[in-house]
């Protein structure tokens, strides 16, 4: 979508680098150096478009608009009679827009929680996918009037102790909070996070679906969700009720860039006469989304007009606010990795043997494991050992990056036993030794030297990797600038400083490196090598 | 000591080995020469189970062994065999992680389990002996090859062997480095240690062994003491190898 950006110089992320450049930045020029080259990065992504976009889709004959389908029922979903299509209220509704405005419709997918991202890159004209009017959205983006009122629906099992919203307001039987699953940024996260109360523990989900498992396993003892994905989904979890009468209230509203004023004004116009038509209405009906709430969509009171002008906190005002959930995420980070990445080594390192000196159905197994590990997504397997095999979520995390890094790791060990030559175990077995006695000392502690780079290159690997464990609920550094990134819309303040947090763990790493290597050379000379 | 008996070794259908009979007496010094690809090394490496083979029997101090032998019984006998016999390489074989003294008393404090100081005492009178005294916490890599060699040797001594397999350890070195080695070598014959040496170093072979063993074409063409060997040799195949190394 080239023909969205546009060089003329705007207020936006630009104004904000100045303030940004104040961070403190480390007397390490290389860092500097990184630290610099991103914030270039950033002032070439494209800017809001000072364009007409409407004028733009008009003459292309096409309205793009953004939306995600994984688990976007019914909102956005794959049209179970021809995949290839999409299907949803959303979708009728913006073939219906698309005709009010004499232009085709097309759905782009995206994922949920960064659809404004891609609004903001100019890659997508609009956002419409059940996303509520916010504050902190009104000030970034320009919202139409409301489309939709939702209301949030509590889903517990049926056998459980929880009845309706209320009860979450005392504290569980047997201690501890209730863990209430919600989707991340969506109107329930804010919901359950500002009313939640001292005994709700909000855990965040990607998908509206994994929560509702979630608590089917029994992971978690609730989900928070918008009515209409309850309703389209409710089927597929018999185990599950509807627990009390929904709460909460709010309108969806759809998303265009600031200055795209124009196109706002169409969109609002079309939905008017939808609207005033019935044919909204029609829709809702043949989805059963319609109720009494929706009534006070024709009222007009857009949400436009509670936008509100309130500066919001920028630069490092914005980081040092949210700093505490910064940090604890990255601990989240650490700790995941400095866990697993152990695991991985030494697991890997058994595996690296038991190929290259076991019998043979072992070596065929390990090789089998191997392949299987590697050729498999990583995402793929945290998702079974957590929404399959039901493992704690800790366990899951840090056990799923183990074991499928213990396939590279062994890769890795394996070139390193296959490099000392094939005269250092003949030696050591003329000199009597076992097999297993010649690998421990004479074999492992020559391969362990050779594999230090590799492997510390894979444990930096691993550190950004621990981003995949936000599927089962982590909430990690990424995640974390995700969440904060949607709920304040200070995408580029916590961008910058999610990357320099990541690249703060990740040079003690290389650094860590370097010197092992130095001291596994010295060691030998000083009469001390480890094995 | 040392009894080997109609010896077969393939590799595929290639016969590297084709019925070697071979006797070594205590404190007897072996050579065995001949020309590259004889089986020379090859046979060697079969005293000690680095190599297995597909015929014939071997008899070290009372251990016995052969094709027969199941294969269970036949890594314990072997382990035995490696306790009592030492094997020193062409291209040395130290550890290049440890340091002088570590490569020699580590198999005597992990294999013999001795007590690490008395281990550590034998390793300096040995490397004493070999003329490294000064070279105790060097690496190996910062020696030169006759030096290793003869840290190498020294390694194998640690584990007071009955009996040495020298796999050509001149062939790598040196004139000047060559020297020093089978300097040590001859040393170590003259305390009447059994030594089984494959070499090149016909001069050794006449000087300081008592047996010489003419290796061709994997079987023995000839044997007899140096003397015989080296100045009138039944077997023309002796005449044209001994000629050979002289041109050379």
């Amino acid at each position: 979508m080239e023909e969205t950006a546009d060089a003329s110089g705007g207020p936006h992320p630009l104004a904000r680098i100045p303030r940004l450049l104040s961070l403190p930045v480390p007397r390490d020029p290389r860092l500097t150096l990184v630290a610099l080259s991103f914030i270039a990065c950033c002032l070439l992504e494209p800017r809001p478009s000072r364009a007409d976009t409407l004028a733009e889709i008009r003459a292309r004959g096409r309205l793009i608009y953004g939306g995600d389908m994984e688990g976007g029922g019914p909102y956005v979903y794959p049209d179970p009679n021809d995949p290839r299509e999409v299907a949803g209220f959303e979708v009728e509704l913006m073939d219906a827009l698309g005709r009010e405005l004499g232009v085709k419709a097309e759905f782009s997918q995206g994922p949920w929680d960064r659809l404004l991202e891609v609004l903001r890159a100019g890659r997508i004209d609009l956002v419409i996918n059940g996303y509520e009017w916010t504050e902190a959205r009104a000030r970034d983006f320009l919202a139409t009037r409301p489309y939709y009122t939702y209301q949030l629906q509590l889903m517990a099992r049926r056998d459980g102790p929880i009845g309706s919203w209320q009860d979450l307001g005392a504290s569980k039987p047997g201690g501890g909070s209730w863990r209430v699953g919600v989707l991340n940024s969506s109107a329930a996260d804010t919901f359950a996070d500002e009313s939640g109360g001292p005994h709700v523990e909000v855990v965040r989900f990607d998908g509206g679906t994994d929560a509702m498992r979630a608590v089917e396993n029994g992971q978690i003892d609730a989900t928070l969700q918008d009515l209409p994905t309850v309703l389209f989904y409710r089927g597929r979890y018999p185990t599950l009720k509807l627990a009390g009468p929904p709460v909460g209230k709010g309108d969806y509203v759809i998303y265009v860039r600031r200055g795209d004023e124009p196109l706002r004004d169409a969109l609002d116009r079309g939905l008017g006469r939808l609207i005033d038509s019935g044919e909204l209405r029609w829709i809702y009906e043949r989805h059963g989304l319609w109720n009494d709430a929706q009534r006070a969509l024709s009222d007009g009171t857009g949400a436009k007009s509670q936008a509100s002008r309130m500066p919001r906190p920028e630069g490092l005002e914005l980081l040092w606010r949210y700093r505490s959930r910064l940090l604890a995420a990255a601990w989240v980070t650490i700790v995941l990795s400095v866990t697993s990445m152990p695991l991985a080594m030494a697991l890997g390192l058994l595996i690296a043997l038991g190929r290259m000196y076991g019998p043979r159905p072992l070596r065929r197994l390990l090789a089998a494991y191997v392949e299987l590990l590697r050729g498999t997504p990583l995402m793929l397997q945290l998702f079974v050992l957590f929404y399959l095999l039901k493992l704690p979520v800790w366990v899951a995390g840090i056990g799923g990056l183990a074991i499928n890094y213990s396939a590279y790791e062994a890769e890795i060990y394996r070139a390193g036993l296959q490099a000392i030559p094939a005269g250092q175990m003949e030696a050591a077995l003329a000199l009597g030794m076992s097999r297993q006695l010649a690998l421990r000392r004479v074999i492992v502690p020559q391969a362990v030297r050779i594999v230090i780079p590799p492997v510390t290159n894979d444990f930096i690997a691993l550190f950004k990797d621990t981003s995949v464990c936000s599927v089962i609920t982590l909430v990690e550094l990424t995640k974390q600038y995700s969440i904060l990134g949607n709920s304040t819309g200070g995408w580029l303040e916590f961008a910058l400083a999610t990357s320099l947090l990541y690249l703060a763990m990740s040079l003690p790493l290389s650094w860590f490196s370097r010197w092992s290597e130095r001291r596994w050379e010295a060691s030998g000379a000083k009469g001390g090598a480890p094995a | 000591m040392i009894e080997v008996n109609d010896l077969v070794k393939r590799y595929g259908t290639l016969e590297v080995l084709r019925g070697v009979t071979l006797s070594v007496d205590p404190g007897e010094v072996a050579a065995i020469i001949g020309p590259s690809g004889s089986g020379k090394s090859t046979f060697l490496r079969c005293l000690n189970g680095l190599e297995t083979f597909q015929g014939g029997t071997v008899t070290i101090d009372g251990l016995h062994w052969g094709v027969e032998t199941p294969t269970s019984a036949r890594g314990r006998i072997l382990r035995a065999v490696r306790g009592r016999v030492g094997m020193v390489f062409q291209s040395f074989n130290l550890f290049p992680h440890r340091t002088v003294l570590q490569n020699v008393t580590e198999a005597p404090i992990h294999v013999l389990r001795l007590d690490p100081d008395q281990a550590e005492a034998r390793a300096r009178r040995l490397l004493d002996r070999v003329g490294l005294a000064d070279r105790l916490h060097a690496m190996p890599r910062h020696l030169s090859g006759g030096q290793q060699q003869r840290v190498a040797i020294a390694r194998v001594l640690a584990m007071e062997p009955r009996a040495i397999l020298f796999d050509e350890p001149t062939s790598a070195l040196d004139p000047r480095m060559t020297a020093e080695v089978l300097a040590v070598m001859a040393d170590l014959a003259r305390d009447g240690l059994t030594m089984i040496v494959v070499t090149h170093a016909m001069r050794f072979a006449r000087q300081v062994a008592h047996t010489v063993h003419v290796f061709g074409d994997g079987r023995v063409i000839e044997s007899g003491p140096p003397a015989q060997i080296f100045e009138e040799p039944h077997e023309e195949a002796t005449r044209l190898l001994l000629s050979e190394v002289q041109a050379a």
